[in-house]
């Protein structure tokens, strides 16, 4: 992938393929408490604690939302900044004219958009459009009702040229 | 030292040897093909449709080649049972292939409405283990071959951590008789930004659960190691490999290269680097 990226998101995407059977109940884990039913399955308690637990800290990473207590405030940092360069890398991937149109605004521009708007549902393909669109709220006159950081005017004059 | 040959314990995850490999790319399709000495394949599965695989995947196969299916989306790790969807395009994946096994992450992608678009390192408690074996028997007795479960490159842990990775895999792999692909580099990596020792991580996994073991370069910004399979890999990470094929002989060993893909010579010289520091172990 083109930047901090350790899982290659592929190009394509998944062919849906027909959903299976239900899945046989697998046996109780020994250190798992009370078993339910298959749709939620294992220790349902400890699923909400660590539901609770994932989505808090993804929250933090990917929708500016408070650092969890007890994580190191730098390397979340770190952490944002390469899920952002990540979404970048394959963005460009989906859209190179546009990437190529953008030039030096490119990055700065999807940080600024990426900051506001978690990856929506649909992978990188979805991601690109969703910018795209950001792009075109930015520059109409009533960018003011857009939620979420907005670049700043002089990098919107130069890249508006190209979508006039 | 010499590859796994059949019939060994171990060979419960791969009852094969599958030497040294490449991960196939659709962008370097006709240089994997071309390759001198590659020995098996992956495919990153969520880049596959089962019923129409690429024309490239189909020669390799033809000449004997195994493919594994290597899925990035599963989240396993997840709070959440694996989809029973992507299960199914893994199992697919698998009968598509022939394959020997499917590989996934020991991570979580996604946690309610929100997607990560990455691998992110689980809590590893006690109580967040029983969760995950529980998703990972879900797993398994959705997909017709063994899963192996990889060790990810971290930038950050969970202040509740009660347990090393190593601990948490070998905990893993007790309770479900789950596979393990090691990347050595995901090691180093977690040893330059995380200030954990790759070898004592080496001491602790069930190597005899091995399945097989990735690497990869990157490159050091600021002080923090970025796991980008885009560059050669560090004379540090073959050294792992090495100290690795000293404890345990793997069934295999497969380089990872995602983007910047450098000429078909120099990924050849690569691939040459990494059976050198096999045959040091």
């Amino acid at each position: 992938m083109p930047d901090q990226e350790t899982a290659p998101e592929p190009l394509s995407e998944p062919a849906p393929g027909p959903l299976p059977g239900p899945l046989s109940e697998p046996a109780p884990d020994p250190g798992s408490g009370p078993m339910c039913g298959p749709g939620r399955g294992g220790d349902v308690p400890a699923r909400g604690r660590l539901a609770e637990a994932q989505r808090e800290l993804l929250a933090a990473l990917v929708a500016g939302g408070p650092r969890p207590e007890g994580f190191d405030e730098v390397r979340l940092r770190i952490q944002s900044a390469s899920l952002i360069a990540k979404r970048r890398g394959l963005v460009a991937r989906f859209a190179p004219e546009l990437t190529r149109r953008l030039g030096s605004d490119f990055a700065p521009l999807f940080t600024s958009y990426a900051q506001g708007h978690p990856k929506p549902p649909g992978g990188s393909r979805a991601d690109a459009r969703a910018f795209i669109e950001w792009l075109d709220r930015c520059r109409s006159p009533e960018r003011r009702h857009t939620t979420g950081p907005v670049p700043p005017p002089e990098r919107i004059s130069r890249w508006r040229r190209f979508f006039r | 030292m010499a590859f796994e040959t059949p019939g060994r314990t171990g060979g419960a995850v791969v009852p094969y040897r599958l030497g040294v490999g490449i991960g196939w790319r659709p962008e370097i399709d006709l240089t994997v093909e071309r390759l001198p000495g590659v020995e098996f394949v992956e495919v990153i599965a969520e880049g596959v449709q089962p019923s129409r695989p690429a024309d490239s995947l189909r020669v390799l196969r033809a000449r004997g080649l195994p493919v594994i299916p290597h899925g990035v989306g599963l989240g396993i790790g997840g709070a959440e049972p694996p989809d029973p969807a992507r299960l199914a395009h893994l199992a697919a994946c698998a009968e598509a292939f022939d394959s020997p096994l499917v590989s996934e992450h020991l991570a979580f992608v996604r946690a309610g409405d929100l997607d990560a678009g990455h691998l992110l390192p689980v809590p590893r408690t006690r109580e967040a283990l029983s969760v995950i074996a529980d998703n990972v028997r879900r797993a398994q007795a959705a997909l017709p071959v063994p899963l192996a479960l990889e060790n990810v490159a971290a930038l950050f842990g969970w202040p509740e951590d009660e347990l090393t990775e190593a601990e948490f895999l070998y905990e893993l792999v007790e309770r479900t008789g789950v596979g393990l692909l090691i990347d050595v580099a995901n090691l180093y990596n977690n040893q330059v930004n995380l200030g954990l020792s790759a070898r004592r991580a080496l001491d602790g996994l069930p190597l005899d659960a091995l399945a097989y073991v990735h690497v990869a370069g990157g490159y050091a910004h600021d002080g923090v190691w970025h796991d980008t399979h885009t560059a050669s890999v560090p004379d540090a990470v073959l050294d792992l490999l090495t100290e690795l094929c000293a404890r345990v002989r793997p069934p295999g060993v497969l380089l990872e290269w995602d983007d910047a893909y450098p000429s078909d010579q120099a990924l050849a010289a690569e691939l040459d680097r990494v059976r050198e520091a096999i045959s040091r172990a």
